[in-house]
């Protein structure tokens, strides 16, 4: 039944949707990385001192710093000379006031995109913070979210209008020399959201940023960070979108999330970078360090992941369980296609008593591509009575592609329970006879059993998201059936 | 950056040795490929959580002389090769002539058998993994080669008993290359064991070489003392319908380091990995598995059990590797730890590495302590909390002692648990 | 209605059918018996298109069009129905959504509306207490975790909502306790029609005391060496295939 093998593989090809590019006048950097070109985005920024010298301190670190090889990708050296590091939307002045301010062709951009702005179309129940290249370009619902109390801004706003919770918790998951794309996010992050929920409120809405890359010859360096004050809640989802250039380009974001006692956060992501063409030219490298840190008891850090595009993924949403009682979850489908690589999964250290984590990672590797799950659960001596639970599963289509797991498991801790499960099998000729006996096409059939194998994964979504997952899933035939 | 510690110099001298030519010019040229040979570091993966039990002292980089006696612990019932210190001691050793099968020291090789020998010696291992192990093919003194024609079964297993006994510092490379051509059968016990209190290295290397259904089994049972650190490579290739197992009961030291690295080149090949640590003070075990499906229609079933005590270190990588052309590969991994006390470690990281899609893979790691639901059970009927505790723990890896197939070495191990179990929990 | 001539084919070289000949018309029902590795289950493969099998030599026609010619899901769609011996497990994929895409596939194949869910459910949850199933097992992954017998009468769910022109049933009864047997018999006796019709594949005559066949044949080898009505099953029952000369063993050993 070797037949089948080519078909099904066939049956998965996708088309990028979101490939084109937006005509807008940019101020751009030239390319090139100094401590002048620091200063000169720190200016335009308008950033208080302490923040030019965080990104100095930053960047001077980062110049010791050894770019990772340990992860199962290879990728051309990168000129960390020849990427601009700042590029926005030429304005008339400085920020937009409201949205009726906002370039018209940004905003046509986001409704193509599917995530309109205005007012009267918004997604209903979703805040939407829009980051566009180097700077974010809109937020919305902002006022009801203010009078719950939960500030959500870009991050540049937070710098100058929240420095003291910008001060006390920026860097403090994520430490400058935490790793080499961490390192230079922290010297040049451009943009990215700022979250800050207070004590005992539960966030009214759904909170979003969508990320997209514009310009070229620009890398994109967004910087995250969510804090979730005692008793509150807040559900958070990220969607990501470039154009499709014949060049790789680079985003290195950090993450960073922190959540106090009986706090939850919930950060869900869909990523779907231009993954480069069905020869591997072009596409996103997406080197990314998300990381929370529950350091109160009771608290929660949840990640959920659909990771479909990139050229390049090296990312390990991880959960810090200081608090005790501290709860971590991991989420993750991520699906290579063509010569995409992927080297994903998660970190789980348990320091506090009674922590549990859960990690459920389903890796669908398709055409020539590589789709590693890399993880660490660590018990520290602290970790009494703490448990984890991980099961990995891949699914492999066609015999190109390689599916690899490589899970740390450090224990010093005897009360601790670790349990790891993994299986690799590949969508079955049985089950696709079985499909295809009762009428179902062969793509449709495909679809619908890879939907299946993420089903765990896709019911941890918020709805709308859930929906877009299974989409971008979804394969079409092209007539390659033969 | 910093500059990585390489190894000594002293290391790449080896004793003189009455070793045929092709032989001594294999060690010459190992030797050159491990000048200026960084040493692990905690950033080197395959050595990440035991790099820092290495200590190597210039001390330790003479070869130890053949002298001493240590006594095995096992009651040898079959045929017995006695080395000491990494040479082979012919009036301690007992086996006889057999119909189609050569054992022969390698000091005694014709210069043909040699050079024949010279070209296959390492083609088991991946040398960039075994990097220590290494050392052995530019030190080794003598060792034993063991070749089976084909349909040749021998009746008894074979024991090879690597003694160490030293009054200073040094190491012993015990070296050991088995052949079994077609339909040969053949068992192999290897017991390593050691007396004297100067720290000394073992660095062995054990090489199979599986022909078309060849049966081998191989088992290795490490009770070396508290002066010994221990780095050990098996490797093994097999060809079409053969079959492979390997059965390793290893005692906890300053470093204990086996690699097992298993390839199946032919179809319909078979491979079966048991293995059961045990650590404790602040002893350490490190087993390192590869096991690689380059043929299609190839089955590999490993299981590990490692138990780590007081302030032990227990560490488990096993790695499964399909190869592109490796369809319909059966593949499982089983990894089970105890950790007895807080203040032990167990580290383990079950992999994969699958390059081809029709393929069945599985593997299962757990960590844990005993199960109070069990020890509150056993205790409530009677029996003491320390017996209880030693019941359980025996429990958790006797299906695998027990499937150790030779007698003598289950006895000599159970005991050797025993002995372990009574000096990790106390009495009540 | 479907018309075999000289059938022949084989698995990775080996033939397995070696000639079968066999005229199904509208409204009968018709057994297949025969020993293990007779060929039963590979006779069934090939109508319904299983890619696994090569047809070496020979014709097959449903209502005169050329089956060979048509993929595995378009003679799904002309209404050949196989309930499946072992059906396959599909994980995460809900049986109602399975079932639902599988029933509109058929529906937009004969130019008719879509059913929606709530249609769907209605419809779906009457047919499952047809065949005694739990309607919560519309709800779990298709054949995820059922036992023998519920993945039977799931397939026989299937065939009732499928409403197929061919119902090819192979060993729809092996497994069963004579309970579930009942049920099953119950729910093929309540697919014949006077347009429809049946071919069961089984190894005993037990089931074929519940739904009495119009014709039974006897597959050995490869070949139908014998067919006749309902009394032949009996005899065979009796005597044992033996009786025709046939070594169950030496059937088996030699596919």
């Amino acid at each position: 039944m070797a037949t089948t093998d080519k078909e099904v593989n066939e049956l998965i090809k996708r088309e990028y949707e979101h490939g084109f590019v937006t005509d807008i006048e940019a101020d751009t950097f030239e390319p090139g990385l100094n401590e002048d070109v620091i200063r000169r985005l720190s200016a335009i920024k308008g950033e208080p001192e302490f923040m030019v010298e965080w990104r100095l301190k930053a960047y001077r670190r980062w110049l010791e710093m050894d770019e990772p090889d340990w992860a199962h990708v290879g990728y051309p050296k990168i000129d960390y000379n020849a990427i601009s590091y700042y590029s926005a939307p030429k304005r008339p002045e400085d920020m937009p006031q409201s949205l009726d301010e906002v370039d018209p062709e940004l905003l046509r951009t986001y409704e193509k995109l599917g995530i309109p702005l205005h007012e009267r179309e918004k997604l209903a129940g979703v805040a939407v913070d829009a980051v566009f290249d180097s700077v974010s370009v809109a937020t919305t619902f902002k006022e009801p979210l203010a009078k719950a109390g939960v500030i959500f801004c870009s991050i540049s706003e937070a710098v100058r209008d929240y420095p003291e919770l910008v001060q006390k918790y920026l860097g403090s998951v994520v430490p400058h020399g935490d790793n080499f794309f961490a390192g230079l996010n922290s010297a040049v992050f451009s943009d990215g959201t700022f979250v800050y929920v207070p004590k005992g409120v539960r966030c009214p809405m759904e909170l979003s940023t969508y990320f997209r890359i514009n310009a070229a010859n620009t890398g994109q360096f967004e910087r995250t960070l969510i804090i979730a004050d005692e008793g509150s809640y807040v559900s958070y989802l990220e969607g990501c979108t470039a154009p499709m250039r014949d060049e790789n380009q680079l985003h290195a974001a950090v993450v960073e999330l922190v959540a106090l006692d009986d706090a939850q956060i919930k950060y869900s992501t869909v990523q779907n970078w231009y993954p480069g063409d069905e020869n591997g030219k072009g596409g996103i490298f997406n080197f990314v360090t998300k990381r929370g840190a529950a350091i109160g008891k009771n608290s929660k850090i949840s990640w959920t992941q659909v990771e479909t595009g990139s050229a390049v993924t090296w990312k390990y949403p991880s959960c810090i369980l200081r608090g005790e009682n501290s709860v971590g979850e991991f989420y993750s489908v991520a699906l290579t296609h063509n010569y995409q690589q992927a080297d994903t999964g998660t970190k789980m250290i348990h320091l506090g008593k009674n922590t549990s984590s859960t990690i459920i990672s389903k890796g669908i590797s398709a055409g020539k591509s590589s789709n590693a799950y890399r993880g660490l659960v660590k018990f520290g001596p602290g970790a009494d009575g703490a448990r984890n639970y991980t099961q990995c599963d891949s699914l492999l289509i066609g015999d190109r592609c390689g599916a690899h797991t490589f899970p740390y498991i450090e224990s010093k801790n005897k009360s601790a329970i670790v349990e790891h499960e993994a299986t690799t099998s590949k969508v079955s000729d049985e089950q696709m006879f079985l499909c295809r006996q009762r009428g179902i096409d062969p793509e449709q059939a495909v679809s619908m059993i890879v939907n299946g194998f993420c089903k765990e994964v896709f019911r941890e979504l918020p709805m709308e998201f859930a929906v877009e997952a299974g989409k971008l899933l979804e394969v079409s035939l092209e007539g390659s059936v033969g | 950056m910093k500059q990585a510690p390489t190894l000594s110099a002293a290391f790449l001298h080896p004793a003189g040795s009455s070793l045929p030519e092709p032989l001594l010019a294999l060690r010459k040229e190992r030797g050159t490929a491990l000048v200026d040979m960084p040493l692990p570091t905690r950033k080197t993966e395959n050595w990440k959580y035991s790099s820092k039990y290495l200590k190597l002292s210039d001390e330790m980089a003479i070869s130890l002389p053949a002298q001493g006696k240590t006594g095995s612990s096992l009651a040898v019932p079959g045929y017995k090769v006695v080395f000491r210190n990494g040479i082979m001691i012919p009036e301690a050793s007992d086996y006889p002539d057999l119909d189609g099968i050569m054992i022969s020291r390698f000091g005694d090789l014709s210069d043909a058998t040699a050079a024949d020998l010279a070209a296959k010696l390492d083609g088991t291992l991946n040398r960039n993994t075994v990097q220590l192990a290494g050392l052995n093919s530019a030190r080794f003194e003598d060792g034993l080669l063991i070749s089976l024609s084909p349909n040749a079964v021998m009746d008894q297993p074979l024991f090879i008993i690597h003694e160490v006994d030293a009054d200073a510092s040094g190491s012993a490379f015990p070296r050991v290359f088995v052949e079994a051509a077609r339909h040969s059968q053949f068992t192999l016990v290897e017991e390593y064991i050691s007396a004297g209190s100067e720290p000394v290295m073992v660095n062995t290397v054990t090489e199979f070489v599986l022909a078309d259904s060849a049966q081998v089994t191989s088992i290795r049972l490490n009770t070396e003392g508290e002066n010994v650190q221990h780095i050990g490579a098996t490797g093994v290739r097999q060809q079409r319908n053969s079959r492979f197992a390997s059965h390793c009961v290893g005692f906890g030291g300053p470093l204990r380091r086996h690699d097992l690295q298993v390839r199946l080149e032919g179809e319909g090949a078979e491979c079966k990995l048991n293995g059961v640590v045990v650590t404790q003070g602040k002893q350490h075990y490190d087993n390192h598995t590869t096991i690689e499906h380059v043929a299609a229609h190839c089955n590999s079933e490993e299981t590990y059990r490692n138990i780590a005590a007081d302030q032990s270190h227990a560490v488990f990588n096993g790695r499964i590797h399909i190869h592109q052309d490796a369809q319909k590969s059966n593949a499982n991994m089983n990894n089970k730890n105890l950790l007895l006390s807080t203040g032990a470690e167990i580290d383990t990281k079950p992999e994969l590495e699958i390059y081809a899609d029709d393929v069945k893979c599985a593997h299962g790691a757990t960590i844990g302590q005993l199960d109070e639901a069990s020890l509150f059970y056993l205790v409530s009927r009677g029996i003491s909390r320390r017996q209880a505790n030693v019941l359980l723990t025996m429990a958790f890896i006797n299906e695998l002692v027990q499937q150790i197939p030779v007698e003598a070495v289950r006895d000599t191990a159970t005991k050797r648990l025993n002995q372990f179990f009574d000096s990790t929990f106390e009495e009540a | 209605m479907l018309s075999i001539k000289d059938l022949h084919a084989s698995i990775e070289g080996k033939e397995i059918l070696k000639g079968i000949n066999l005229e199904i018309r509208a409204g009968e029902v018709h057994a297949i018996m025969g020993p293990n590795g007779s060929g039963k289950s590979t006779l069934s493969q090939v109508l319904a298109g299983n890619e696994a099998f090569a047809v070496t030599s020979g014709e097959v026609t449903l209502n005169g069009e050329n089956l060979l010619e048509l993929e595995t899901e378009e003679r799904a769609r002309e209404g050949i129905f196989l309930a499946f011996q072992y059906p396959v497990e599909i994980p995460g994929v809900s049986n109602l959504q399975f079932l639902r895409t599988s029933v509109n596939a058929m529906r937009t194949h004969r130019g008719e509306k879509e059913m929606n869910a709530a249609e769907f459910m209605k419809l779906a949850k009457e047919v499952s207490r047809q065949v005694d199933l739990d309607p919560a097992f519309l709800k779990r992954g298709v054949n995820e975790g059922f036992s023998g017998g519920e993945k039977k009468r799931n397939e026989l769910m299937q065939a009732l909502l499928l409403q197929p022109k061919l119902a090819i049933l192979d060993e729809t009864d092996s497994g069963l306790d004579i309970d579930a047997l009942k049920v099953v018999a119950d729910g093929v006796n309540a697919l014949r029609a006077e347009d429809r019709a049946i071919m069961m594949v089984t190894h005993y005559q037990r089931l074929l005391n519940h739904i009495v066949p119009d014709y039974v044949h006897v597959l050995a080898g490869g070949r139908i060496i014998k067919s006749g009505g309902r009394e032949l099953a009996l005899e065979l029952e009796e005597k044992g295939y033996g009786w025709l000369g046939i070594k169950e063993d030496a059937a088996e050993a030699a596919n």
